[in-house]
């Protein structure tokens, strides 16, 4: 979402007068960023180092500084390592294949399919479906004795397997939520990714075409190069939504079977709300925003950063 | 030739195939909320409702209304969060798009860069900053909160929408002497109704998605949000209702879905000039 500020200026003087204006219209927003988030996350990266809980709100009492007890506790615990390769698992199997399916389907709307409108607009419906109630939807179709899924499996499987229950597995309960996911997630990409294929130009496909190349160099040469910077998008809003993912995977299991879909984001509700020990939940999300941090210089890297001017 | 139906035939395979599970699921919610108990529960399934009843959608009004508290608190706090959110994308985005001072490149860095933090660790703070001044466990403390959620992206998509506008009518007005403030409000904004709808219903969609805010900085039942509501009071037993909670389903996506498909041209055009054309 980066992108250049506009260049040719209002030919205004750069008078008191313009920075007087527009140092306050921009000022509300900054205020509520800094006051709600800025703030915040400051303030949780402090209470990360103390020994703070929901007692000290309730007396008043400011937390005391527990020489990293809370980050020693997590390390020394199994829950913390566990919950990074949950994250890190969830974020890699939903991001490739959001790309992947959201590709396919952008790539088929764009080629003269019929209904091609029609579709682009049915096919939004899971992305305006609350992502709670996206939750009961998919935990509706894994239902364990009545669900779709179960009836379907036992189909396909000839009536051998006729227990399936796809969130009560600790081997398949984070693939379960990682559709639900998906399902959410891939309407949003496609869209994108066919606004991305809109614009590039028909003639210099036409051209390669009377050069005689292919579907896939052209594919290759001229439609990847001109999405770059879409793709470049797409992906890394698919990893921070997939990084920050919680209501999906608190809703379906709660972290369970067996914390196999404990990820960051539910250790650090748990440690704080549930637990109501918030300094550890704090410790638990400054970790998790250094992760996310490394993730995303990462990426930038590898994809030839363009950054934020 | 040959190859030729056959790459199209295996097009529409595709299609059919990942259409199948982005809408067979809603369909499928959709019918079982129409169904008794007995049927949803019967195995194998039905794929089309034997007996349609509507005892569900009843049952769900006369004995869980609790339900209807929640959603008509969501549809406050999503529209007055939508309704602050525009305004004040119209100010900040104006000011990026028009004026260039040196300070704004680090407004940018900041919007962006706050919106990759996860909101736990903003809900571990304001749970007790909200507790200081007094706006903990209220829909003004919630409402504060969701705004400053939404500002990063609609301001920056409201930046766009304007950068798209060509100046000279404000270089016309300024000459015939209009004001700063009235060239704003009386000439660019009514020029940017379609950016400042696509803003304001990102902002009432994703804010009626809400479950984090409500569930941590909202503790009094009557207060809560569609969200947090259902999951707290409907989901907390082992076995769940599920005829209820199909119902739930539909009537909490139902309004979602109407504003989308009613606005969608608009929608549509937000959505891809916040990350497309950036």
């Amino acid at each position: 979402m980066s992108r250049p500020l506009r260049k040719k200026l209002i030919p205004m003087k750069r008078s008191t007068g313009d920075i007087i204006f527009s140092s306050l219209l921009l000022l509300p927003a900054l205020i509520m960023t800094i006051v709600f988030i800025v703030v915040p996350i400051v303030d949780s990266v402090i209470k990360s180092f103390l020994d703070f809980r929901i007692k000290n709100i309730i007396s008043g009492q400011p937390g005391e500084w527990n020489n990293f007890a809370n980050y020693i506790r997590l390390f020394q615990s199994q829950k913390l390592m566990g919950a990074i390769i949950a994250t890190f698992s969830f974020v890699i199997f939903v991001v490739i294949l959001q790309f992947i399916f959201g590709m396919i389907l952008a790539l088929i709307l764009n080629s003269n399919v019929k209904f091609a409108r029609f579709i682009r607009s049915i096919m939004m419906t899971p992305w305006v479906v609350p992502t709670i109630i996206s939750a009961l939807i998919w935990m509706w179709m894994f239902q364990p004795q009545y669900g779709l899924i179960k009836y379907f499996v036992g189909l396909v499987s000839g009536g051998e397997i006729t227990n399936f229950a796809m969130l009560n597995n600790p081997k398949t309960a984070l693939l379960g939520i990682g559709i639900a996911a998906l399902w959410k997630q891939i309407p949003l990409t496609t869209l994108l990714l066919l606004a991305g294929l809109q614009n590039v130009p028909d003639d210099m496909l036409e051209a390669a075409t009377i050069d005689g190349a292919g579907k896939t160099r052209r594919f290759f040469d001229i439609v990847l190069p001109y999405l770059k910077s879409v793709i470049k998008i797409v992906i890394s809003m698919a990893i921070i939504a997939n990084f920050k993912q919680f209501p999906l995977i608190w809703t379906m299991t709660g972290g369970g079977p067996d914390n196999s879909t404990t990820t960051l984001a539910v250790l650090s509700y748990r440690e704080a709300f549930v637990s109501n020990n918030l300094g550890s939940g704090a410790a638990v999300t400054t970790i998790w925003m250094l992760l996310m941090i490394v993730v995303i210089l990462i990426y930038n890297k590898l994809l030839g950063a363009t950054d934020i001017d | 030739m040959k190859n030729k139906i056959f790459s199209s035939l295996l097009k529409y395979i595709v299609l059919a195939v990942i259409l199948a599970f982005l809408l067979f699921p809603i369909y499928w919610v959709l019918i079982t909320s129409f169904k008794s108990n007995m049927e949803a529960y019967r195995y194998p399934p039905s794929f089309f409702p034997v007996a349609p009843t509507l005892d569900a959608y009843i049952k769900l009004f006369e004995v869980n209304n609790d339900f209807f508290v929640y959603y008509k608190n969501n549809f406050i706090v999503s529209g007055v969060t939508a309704l602050i959110t525009t305004i004040l994308a119209i100010f900040s985005g104006y000011a990026l798009s028009r004026f260039r001072f040196k300070w704004n490149k680090w407004a940018v860095a900041l919007l962006l860069s706050s919106q990759i933090f996860p909101v736990v660790s903003r809900m571990i703070s304001l749970y007790d900053l909200l507790g200081d001044i007094n706006l903990i466990n209220t829909m003004e403390g919630l409402i504060l909160a969701l705004i400053a959620d939404m500002l990063p992206f609609t301001v920056l998509l409201m930046v766009s929408f304007f950068d798209a506008v060509p100046n000279a009518i404000e270089e016309a007005a300024f000459i015939d002497g209009a004001t700063r403030g009235q060239i704003l409000f009386t000439i660019v904004t009514p020029l940017v109704k379609p950016g400042m709808l696509a803003v304001g219903l990102y902002a009432f969609l994703a804010t009626w998605d809400d479950y984090l805010h409500a569930a941590t900085l909202i503790q009094t039942d009557t207060l809560r949000t569609l969200s947090a509501g259902v999951a707290l009071r409907y989901l907390g037993e082992l076995s769940y209702d599920w005829s209820l909670i199909n119902t739930i389903s539909i009537i909490g996506t139902v309004p979602m879905v109407a504003l989308f498909f009613f606005f969608q041209k608009y929608m549509v055009k937000g959505l891809v000039a916040g990350a497309v054309k950036g």
